[in-house]
Parts: C-alpha cells; structure tokens; sequence
C-alpha cells in the first residue's frame, strides 16, 4: 500500500461503524450488513486517488453504502421464494421510511456496557446462542424447553438490552439492563 | 399458528419458511407497530452478534459446546490486545487451563545438508531431526550433526544407524567424521570392530569384507574383540582386517565439505531449472485460478499472479513481511514474523470446487490459530485454512443463513520435530466426491466428509494473517509465525496423484 492507500483505509476503518448502519437501514437482510461494508471497503479503496481525503468522507460514504445496500439487496432477495421476497420488500421500506437516522455507533458503545449487567441466566442464553453458535432448536432440547420459548426468551432479552441503550443515551450515563 | 416471537426469531436466522413468511407479513400488514418491532429486533441481533467477548467461556452443559474459536474482542491498539492476551492468559482463562506439560523429542541428531539424497528408509529431507533408528541411503550426501557435536558425511550407498547423540553403527558404505574436542569419545561401530574419535577427523569405508579407517587429523582408537586397542594417528590408515599393517590416510577417497558444497551447488541449479520448467506447465493448467511463485523482484512489494487462466485475480499485496530464503539457496520467500505482516489479495465470485496449496516452513504455533489462507471475516461460505496452536491443519468453511460453519482438521500433524522446515501443504474441497482432503508432502494425511457442498466464496483474502472487519477497532491475532513459498489456487479438486506432483 502506498501512503494515500494507507490514509484511505485509515479514514475508512474509522468509519466502520457508520457504514455499517447505513447498510443496516437499507438492508435489513440477516447477514448482509459485513458483505455490503467490506463491498464499500473494496470499491472505497479502488477509487482512493478520486476522493478528497481531507473532507468529510461520510456523505461519500453514506452514498456509496446506499448504493452498495440496494444492489446487494437485489442480489440476496431474488433467490428467496416470492412470499419471502414481498415480505422482505416491505420491511425494507419500513425501515427507509423510519425518521431516525441510524445511531449503529453510538449504540454498540453502550451495548458493551448493558451486557454486563445482564441477569446472570440472560447472559447465559446470549453466549449460547450468540457466541457459541448454537441455534434456537438444539437450545431447546438441551435444556428441555420448547423452541418458542427460548425464542421469547431471547426476544426479552433483546428487548431488554433495548431499553437499557435507550437509558443510556438518554442520560449520556452509564447503562443498566 | 406460531408465536410473533417465533417469527421474527426464525427472519433474524434466515429460517422463515414460505408459510411462515407469509403469516409474519399478514400480521406486519394488519399490525404495523409490528414492523417497528422487527426492525428493533433486527438491529439488536446484528449488535449482539459484533460483540463477542475476548473468549468464549464455555457453556455450562458440555454437551451444548460447539467447536469453539478462540476470538478477541474489540480492542483499539495492539498494546491494548496484548494487554488483553494478558488478562485472558492470566485471569479470564486461568481456571480453564491445565498445568501445561513440556513436550519431549527421542531426536539425537539432525540431518543439516544433503545432495541428490536417494533414501530406501523413510525419505527424509534437510532439517529432519532424527531419532534413533536405520538410515539406508541409496545415493548421495548426507550430512548428519549429532547433538554432541560431531558431524559425518555418509556417501550413498550406505546402512547407518543412529544410536545415541554420540554413537552411530555403519554396516555399509563411506563416511567422513568431523569430531570436534567436545564431542570426543563419539563411537562408530561397525561389523568388524569400533572407532572411538579423540578429538579429530577420519574416514570410514565399510563393506562386506572389511572396514578401513583413515585418519586426517587427531588420533582415533579402534576397538575389536579379542584384540588389543589400537591408536592411529594423523596420516596413518588401517584396515581392520590387516590387523595392525599401518596404511597411509586418503582423504581424497571420503566426501569432504568442499565437494558437498559444489555437489550442492550443482544440484540447486538443476533443481532451479526443473522447477521453472514445471513451473511453466502449471501456470497454463486451465484450473489454475492464482500463483504465487514468489520469484519476485528483491525488494518487490506485491507477488505477481501467474496463472495463465487467473485473469480475474490481481496481484497480491505485501504488508510487513520481509523477503528470506526459501526452500534452496536462491530461491525466494517471504517471512511473517509480525502481527502486521500479510499478503492481501481478492479472489472474486464463487467457486464450487477449491484447492490450495502452498510451501510453508512453521517457526512456531505462537497463536490459537495460525493463518495460512484466510477469507476477511467469517460468514456466507468465507473460507479460513489455518494451523490450530495443538498443530492440527484445518479447513474452516462458514455457513451461509442457518447453515452453520464447518471445520475439517487433521489430526496433529505440526508436532515440534516439523517446525522450522519447509514442509509443503495442500487442501481440496471437493462437491464431487463430498469430502475434504489435506496432504502434507505429497501425502494424504485427512479425509473427511462434506457438511455442506454449496460454493465458496472466498473474497477479500490473506495469506499468513486474518482481518475481521466484524469488529470496530480490534482483531483477534492470528497472524502465521514462519514463512511461506510459492502459493496456488486452483478453482477444481486436484487428484491425489496431481498433489504428489507438485512437490516432485
């Protein structure tokens, strides 16, 4: 990498996580938000010597993510059957036509801090299912639970994690779950 | 009817069937607060799944343990991931680990050169440390130092066998001896009698009929049954069977390191020209996607792409790591020694098929997974071909929606006797007979079924480090401790016997 190379990535990582909730509100697809960030990256880093690396580069790269989110959006959905695809089409358009503008940094900050103070069996179910990869079903019939009710259960636990970043930021404070 | 939680749990999986997804739609339409609702969901579960700690601690229940991946969480600096390596190392981990137990090695020598080596043992190749047993060479130079000190050039055809760090017996063939004075009292036994070196350099022809000893330099003392111990000098020669007729040393009839080292010479030149040859008649295999022959200019700062057919793969990019010797003296390679130092490189679109293969010499597993070829961050069919700290070779393949990701490992292969050698490594994913297979030097050492035969989809890649652009700020390191020679990427299953032809 030459030093403009290294600038570009540099600015880029920098704004990682904007990108990411960019891709994330115009592409509410599971799994598709690091494809479209690391498709940003590449085409970001094969046009370096275009931008203007002492501006703001988030417009830019607000543009290209949108770009990048439909199109990789395309992609994804039009494998899916066709109910699959009416209803994601429509929590696509749900999510474009929500007022607020993504707040993916400042959020994931304060998840961190909600995570610690989470019940003990909460953290548990999280680190299950979220760290250790193990799907809702074989949860269930490990720990002889219905698969709904470890779906409620990890629903409640996002919510709860919900409300404590809300706290947060309201308060600009600590977090509490 | 399923349960609205059920519903949006099975979208956030990429399980929803077309029922369901038709139910989950009914109910966004009539309730829309309900979409509201998904969303949140959604973003939380896309949170949540960038925020794995520094190390999974292990579920209660073992029988719920998954492979586990040893990963770091975000972290901003590298001090700030060795500062976290620490606390993993030290508190967070402690009560896992067991009091770790110092590995042993049987080896009493090590095979340090060899020219035009021709074995009817196992072959073995420079840098193999040795362990008590038979050598039978069939031609060329060997030159063996034993962990006492002494060195010994053995000319093929020879029988030697290796006794103890300062003892060897020759039933066959010639040998010189370097023994240096802290190595004296090395012992070389042979059918007629024994050769005890004081300090010193001599010669041993043994064959059927007898065995001659010729001293260059010091003093020997030969040993026989029923017979009274003889000394010879500098100059001085004997055969045992003569007993006590004094012949004058020949030096010139024993290999010595000047004509090793023009042998060597002579051979690392014809092995340069095979190896362009064939080289050649690679970079046209139409199923080579990319090669690396790491010949680049000195100094060069990218590895030239010399597939024929690999128009679509651009040279790679070398961050940090350094240019070294390779596999013989002239050829290049380069070395990781860093967390920085990797080659980065896109390979894009998908491929049904895949085989890799690369020269490699391991200086040590220093990290829970030591890269070879790694995708950027792990998802949607990304691949990882890496070494495990315990010195498995592993092909991980991740899953795509709710497929989940599949690891095909080796058993141990990197044990302590393999580090610092070129050793050459190959991998197939192969749809057409659904298995995984690993070669090590030619050989097939893995066989394992496909979990799942789908594409794979390699992207943005590393070889001898990992990125993960997952997390903001930190990367679990993952970055290879040794170098690498000549890498290739076919979009087909190579044969076993097409693999054993890579390393002729």
């Amino acid at each position: 990498m030459n030093s403009n190379e290294t600038h570009a990535a540099q600015i880029f990582l920098s704004h990682h996580d904007f990108v990411k909730g960019i891709a994330l509100k115009y592409a509410p697809w599971p799994g598709l938000m690091e494809d479209i960030a690391q498709q940003v990256f590449l085409e970001f880093m094969a046009k370096e010597s275009q931008w203007d690396l002492s501006k703001d580069a988030r417009p830019l790269l607000a543009t290209m993510t949108r770009h990048i989110a439909m199109r990789q959006w395309r992609e994804r959905t039009r494998q899916q059957p066709e109910v699959v695809q009416k209803l994601a089409d429509h929590i696509r358009l749900l999510a474009e036509e929500r007022e607020a503008p993504p707040r993916y940094e400042e959020e994931i900050g304060a998840l961190r801090d909600c995570l610690k103070k989470l019940p003990e069996k909460s953290r548990e179910l999280v680190t299950l299912y979220y760290y250790n990869d193990i799907g809702t079903p074989e949860i269930a019939g490990q720990v002889n639970m219905k698969a709904d009710t470890v779906c409620r259960a990890l629903s409640r636990v996002r919510e709860k994690l919900r409300d404590c970043i809300h706290q947060a930021m309201n308060r600009g404070g600590h977090a509490h779950a | 009817m399923l349960e609205t939680d059920t519903l949006i749990q099975h979208y956030l999986e990429g399980t929803l069937s077309e029922t369901e997804a038709a139910q989950l739609h009914e109910m966004i339409l009539a309730q829309p607060e309900l979409g509201e609702r998904l969303l949140q969901h959604f973003e939380m579960d896309t949170m949540l799944r960038e925020t794995k700690p520094l190390a999974v601690v292990p579920a209660p229940a073992p029988v719920l343990l998954p492979k586990r991946r040893f990963t770091f969480a975000t972290v901003t600096s590298v001090a700030a991931m060795a500062a976290c390596i620490t606390l993993a190392g030290t508190w967070l981990l402690q009560p896992l680990l067991k009091v770790e137990e110092e590995e042993t090695t049987a080896s009493v020598a090590v095979l340090t050169r060899g020219v035009n080596l021709d074995w009817e043992s196992t072959a073995i190749t420079p840098g193999t440390p040795l362990s008590p047993g038979l050598l039978k060479l069939r031609s060329g130079i060997a030159q063996i130092e034993f962990y006492q000190g002494a060195r010994v050039l053995i000319e093929g055809p020879a029988e030697f066998r290796l006794i103890s760090s300062g003892e060897a017996t020759c039933t066959r063939g010639k040998l010189s001896a370097h023994v240096p004075p802290q190595a004296k009292g090395f012992r070389i036994n042979t059918p007629q009698g024994t050769v005890v070196d004081l300090g010193t350099e001599f010669g041993l022809d043994v064959n059927d009929a007898s065995a001659e000893v010729h001293v260059f330099k010091g003093e020997v003392e030969l040993h026989q049954a029923s017979e009274a111990m003889q000394s010879l000098k500098q100059g001085q020669a004997m055969a045992f069977a003569d007993k006590g007729q004094m012949l004058a040393a020949n030096a010139s009839n024993f290999a010595s390191l000047n004509e090793i080292d023009a042998r060597s010479q002579q051979s690392q030149r014809s092995q340069f020209e095979s190896w362009l040859a064939r080289s050649a008649k690679l970079n046209g295999d139409a199923g080579l996607k990319l090669r690396f022959d790491f010949q680049d200019d000195e100094g060069a700062r990218s590895l030239h792409n010399h597939a024929l057919n690999g128009g679509l793969i651009e040279d790679g990019s070398i961050v940090g790591a350094a240019w070294t010797e390779g596999r013989w003296s002239g050829k290049r390679a380069l070395e990781f020694r860093n967390v920085s130092d990797r080659v980065r490189l896109y390979v894009p679109g998908e491929t049904a098929a895949l085989t890799m293969s690369v020269w490699v010499r391991v200086n040590g597993l220093d990290r829970a997974f030591n890269s070879l070829f790694m995708s950027e961050s792990w998802g949607d069919r990304k691949v990882h071909w890496q070494i495990t700290r315990e010195g498995k070779v592993r092909l991980g393949v991740a899953g795509r929606g709710s497929v989940k990701h599949a690891d095909y490992d080796t058993a141990v292969f990197f044990t302590p006797e393999r580090l610092g050698r070129w050793t050459h490594l190959a991998v197939v994913f192969d749809p057409s007979t659904q298995e995984a297979r690993h070669y090590a030097n030619g050989e097939l050492i893995a066989r394992l079924p496909l979990k799942d035969a789908s594409p794979l989809k390699l992207g943005v890649a590393e070889l001898g480090n990992w990125s993960d652009r997952r997390n903001q700020g930190g990367v679990a390191i993952r970055h290879l401790s040794g170098a690498m020679d000549e890498f290739a990427l076919w979009d087909r299953a190579l044969s076993s016997a097409e693999i054993a032809q890579l390393i002729k």
